[in-house]
């Protein structure tokens, strides 16, 4: 059969090809199957024009590996009939071989019917291969990271949005290979954000406030909305998951773009609330197997819809649209389960299929005890076992719940170790969802260390100088002989850790009592702030007690003050402060509620900048810290000159405890920072847990030093005031800022009310 | 000189929803001033009002604000072609002539303007006019009652310690669902169907109080809705327009408010 092509094709390529292979023992007889393969869909023309691209691989040396790919890759091509690509295909590859070796083209043949798939036609795809050859020819090393990560690079599916990928990680790595590296990895976070920002989708940072305040408002439960990690997976479509109290939620619903991406985040974010307000998790899976899982898990979805539609029927508008599943004739299950949900979910549509009547049937017998969620367990076994009788196959791996707006289901499970299927379809997102339930756990609390574990492997742009760079000396007191000894102390400016500005906003949220507390301390300020000026020579209203006089002076026949006349006008504020913030090691103390002294005073200045940031009063924020007298540390959270922005919160999460506390020195170079501004009244607010303390001097020589600061700054026309957490640094506070401006709070959970209140006290005056 | 002017003629609608109007007819009856609280809207001055109907005694309202003086509401002297002259103000025309004088949302006056109440809340019942030199005894049937929704006045102008302790106090919120969908039905118009919409709208909108919005849809804004409805307003136009547009600017948070009535509707 071979040789009579061949006869027929009577061309010179595939002789040749032919001749070659028949003298490779080992690709001899694949070479003969993918032959035959071809050729019943190519003519002999477009065989011909093959086996001039196979020799094309050949001619490079490409490797048997090489040449074996790429003869999958045509079976796949091969059966839309058109040779083109692999032509194409053939000939980038020989290219790329040259400049990046057999291995990287090799990968990208590999991946290239995905991309065909991925882009959809020809005209992307012949951008894709030129791309892929520029990237050979310039940094051979990335290519075949490039083509091991392609899915989730083409993630957007545009071919536009993949050049400026690749372009941008050429600009940004200039040259750096490492920085190269873990850009094509998909490591850095630049590189991430490219892809899910890219082509302009609808991610779901921007319309994480807005879904925030939707589902609040359906149910009242402010939901712990968080978005979904990238995990490298194959591409796969990302649907919503459930861990514990948190919803994570896909940074992009891939093909939603615009108002459609809109509305998908919310039909998902609804879907999700609905299962934490009408389910009770988790199911012990025990010994169900995984499609049985997955059919309780669709039945469970059905319930909670039911149930959250009965409250509010408007939500059926918002998921209609994703129900497109049709009966046909094919039995597989992703498509079986599909109709079911449909079936269950909209009553109009109709669907003959057995499995689909039985499971229509069985769900609304259950309807009088819809609000018992072991009727999702009853009715999915049961259709589990119609289903596995049907001999329909199930592949637990490759199953992706639809439609698109459903959690993953896998949150909704508890996968005890003691599970008596060891199947590992089940396993795999067991030990997903414990990860999870462990971030859970441990994210309120070290996302700072979560933060260095986690970009402990990435290539930083600039790693943080821990000695700092040298700002200013400062003298410090010496007790004993009574004099200043100069430029004694060495303040050095640290740049600060970036944490992540949400645990900040997750933060604030939760204290939303305290937080519309501080908004109204606000509204106080800057309402109250106009002051009634009587007896004005003009005005909007008549003073009333000044008109009287001046007719009671007419009749006496005395001149009458002409000022009858009454005017308000508002207070012009002239205020700027600075919040010190003490960083030492004990403010790791763990309190009773499991928080650090450190968060609660993050939260305690994260409220009150937002009150001042509001206000408009200029202010900034710094945190000190200290390790003997020529390592004073100060990390400039915000400074006077810049606005209160997204970077200010990431640098006030990322402060970490640790070192002494060297009063004296702060205070001094917060009199600096602060003598720079131009208002009329400056405010310092030294926010500290105990005593000063440092690694070499004593305690009172300390005490008495900052005590000195604090009347040098008092001198200088700059008020002091000291917030004191718990009970240890009661006696020297008072003698530091003076019993008037200190202000005790002995229970550290108070600290964010109180801190608000002193500055809004401090603020009127 | 008689209050008919102040006098109520026709009965005010007003939907009791627990024992407020109990509370109010005793402390009247022992002339024990009172102090109503509750959210904007949710039917405080109504009820004010159906209590002086109820009682017969005529009304003298007071809204209070920023640059009130104690003058405004004892009275002052005016200049007249025959000599000075003095005028009462509305307190003192209802501590004379015996009227329920209500002070709304009181705590927006001046301090130094709430201590004038002082003498007239406790056992003295006198207001002592100072600038002429009086002191006016409370007439028999005078009672005071004053109006401040805690939520939105500021906490730096929180009512005084003196004065918040000399009142009885009301507490109001909005009604349970049943009884505001009958209060929207009746006042705006409705359906007992449309008015239960709303109510789950209102629901959805005091659902994000303090998560973006100040305060939730008041009652009184769920009648507009319905009243516009009922002038021939599609619901979700009149929603939008009598709900969602004059409660936040936020544009976030209009989108998912929007988003959310809509789930709301049928």
């Amino acid at each position: 059969m071979t040789l009579h092509l061949i006869d027929s094709a009577g061309a010179d390529a595939s002789r040749t090809l032919h001749q070659t292979m028949s003298q490779r023992e080992a690709l001899r007889p694949l070479f003969r199957a993918v032959w035959s393969e071809l050729a019943t869909n190519f003519g002999p023309a477009d065989l011909e024009a093959w086996s001039a691209a196979v020799l094309k691989l050949v001619h490079v040396n490409a490797g048997p590996t090489c040449l074996i790919v790429f003869w999958d890759a045509s079976r796949v091509v091969s059966r839309q009939k058109q040779v083109a690509p692999l032509v194409m295909a053939a000939d980038a590859a020989a290219d790329i071989c040259r400049w990046a070796g057999a291995e990287a083209a090799t990968a990208t043949l590999k991946i290239f019917p995905v991309v065909g798939r991925l882009l959809g036609n020809e005209a992307s795809l012949m951008r894709w291969w030129r791309a892929m050859q520029m990237l050979a020819s310039k940094e051979p090393i990335v290519v075949s990271l490039v083509a091991k990560n392609m899915t989730e690079i083409l993630s957007s599916g545009s071919i536009d949005a993949f050049e400026s990928f690749i372009a941008s990680g050429l600009r940004a790595s200039a040259g750096d290979k490492k920085r190269l590296m873990s850009f094509f990895a998909l490591q850095d976070e630049f590189a991430e954000r490219l892809i899910t920002h890219g082509a302009s989708a609808v991610t779901f940072a921007a319309v994480e406030i807005e879904l925030n305040a939707f589902v609040t408002a359906l149910w009242g439960h402010s939901p712990l909305l968080r978005p979904l990690s990238h995990n490298g997976s194959q591409g796969s479509p990302r649907r919503v998951s459930i861990a514990g109290p948190l919803i994570r939620m896909p940074e992009v619903f891939r093909g939603f773009e615009g108002d459609a991406a809109r509305d998908v985040f919310r039909a998902a974010a609804a879907h999700a609330q609905a299962h934490l307000v009408f389910g009770s998790y988790p199911f012990n899976v025990g010994s169900l197997k995984p499609l049985q899982v997955a059919l309780v898990n669709l039945i469970e979805d059905a319930r909670i819809e039911t149930l959250a539609m009965r409250q509010l029927p408007g939500l059926r508008r918002l998921w209609t649209p994703y129900h497109v599943a049709a009966p046909s004739g094919i039995r597989t299950s992703p498509s079986l389960l599909a109709r079911l949900a449909r079936a269950l979910f909209d009553p109009a549509y109709s669907d003959d299929e057995s499995f689909v009547t039985k499971g229509r049937e069985m769900f609304s017998n259950a309807a009088p005890r819809i609000r018992d969620p072991a009727i999702s367990r009853e009715i999915g076994m049961l259709l589990g076992n119609d289903l596995g009788q049907m001999r329909v196959q199930f592949n637990a791996k490759s199953y992706i719940v639809e439609p698109v707006y459903r959690d993953d289901g896998v949150g909704l499970w508890n996968f005890g170790k003691t599970t008596s299927s060891p199947d590992e379809a089940i396993d795999l997102p067991a030990d997903a969802a414990s990860d999870e339930r462990k971030e859970t756990e441990d994210s309120e609390h070290t996302t700072a260390e979560s933060d260095t574990a986690a970009s402990a492997g990435r290539a930083r742009p600039i790693a943080p100088d821990v000695m700092g760079v040298v700002i200013a000396r400062y003298p410090e007191w010496d007790r004993e002989h009574s004099f200043e000894r100069p430029a004694w102390t060495t303040v050095r400016e640290v740049s600060p850790h970036l944490g992540d500005p949400r645990s900040i906003d997750a933060a604030i949220d939760q204290a939303h009592i305290l937080r519309s507390r501080v908004r109204q301390l606000i509204r106080g300020i800057t309402i109250g702030r106009t002051v009634r000026l009587n007896r004005q020579h003009d005005g909007h209203d008549i003073d009333l007690n000044a008109l009287l006089d001046a007719g009671i002076a007419l009749r006496l026949d005395q001149i009458p003050d002409p000022r009858v006349f009454r005017s308000s006008a508002a207070a012009h504020r002239d205020l700027s402060a600075l919040l010190m913030i003490d960083v030492s090691e004990s403010t790791s103390d763990r309190l009773a509620s499991g928080a650090t002294v450190l968060d609660v005073e993050r939260l305690a200045v994260a409220l009150l900048a937002e009150a001042m940031e509001r206000l408009g009063d200029p202010f900034g924020l710094l945190a000190f810290a200290s390790d003997g007298r020529n390592n004073v540390q100060m990390t400039t959270i915000k400074s006077f000159e810049e606005t209160y922005t997204r970077a200010c919160m990431a640098r006030l999460s990322g402060l970490r405890a640790g070192l002494s506390t060297r009063l004296g020195a702060a205070l001094r170079h917060a009199g600096h920072v602060i003598g720079a501004t131009k208002s009329g009244r400056k405010l310092v607010l030294v926010l500290t847990d105990g005593e000063p303390s440092d690694i070499d001097a004593g305690a009172l020589d300390l005490v008495e030093d900052a005590r000195r600061a604090a009347v040098g700054l008092h001198a200088g026309g700059i008020d002091v005031y000291g917030v004191v957490l718990g009970k240890a640094g009661i006696k020297s506070a008072a003698r530091i800022f003076g019993r008037g401006k200190t202000m005790m709070v002995h229970r550290v959970e108070d600290l964010p009310a109180r801190l608000s209140e002193l500055y809004f006290r401090l603020a009127r005056r | 000189m008689d209050l008919d002017a102040y006098r109520i003629s026709t009965e005010p609608y007003y939907q009791p929803v627990g024992d407020e109007v109990m509370v109010f007819s005793a402390a009247y009856a022992e002339r024990l001033p009172v102090m109503l609280k509750g959210p904007t809207g949710c039917g405080k001055t109504r009820f004010i009002e159906h209590m002086a109907w109820k009682l017969g005694r005529p009304l003298i309202t007071v809204a209070a604000h920023e640059d009130m003086t104690a003058a405004d509401l004892a009275g002052r002297y005016l200049l007249e072609p025959s000599g000075t002259v003095w005028h009462d103000g509305p307190l003192t025309l209802a501590v004379r002539h015996g009227a329920i004088c209500y002070l709304d949302e009181v705590v927006e006056a001046r301090q130094d303007t709430t201590v004038v109440l002082h003498p007239l809340t406790d056992a003295r019942r006198i207001l002592p006019l100072d600038k002429r030199n009086e002191v006016v005894p409370a007439h028999a049937d005078f009672q005071l009652t004053i109006s401040y929704n805690p939520g939105y006045q500021s906490a730096v102008k929180d009512l005084k310690e003196s004065t918040k302790q000399r009142f009885v106090a009301i507490d109001f919120g909005y009604p349970p669902a049943a009884t505001e969908a009958a209060i929207v039905a009746r006042e705006g118009g409705t359906d007992a169907e449309l008015a239960k919409t709303l109510v789950a709208i209102a629901e959805r909108t005091r659902n994000l109080q303090g998560h973006g919005l100040d305060e939730g849809a008041s009652t009184r804004m769920l009648i507009h809705a319905g009243r516009l409805v009922r002038a021939g307003l599609p619901l979700e136009s009149a929603v939008q327009s009598s709900i969602v547009i004059p409660i936040t600017d936020n544009i976030d948070i209009r989108a998912a408010l929007t988003e959310a009535i809509r789930a709301c509707l049928p």
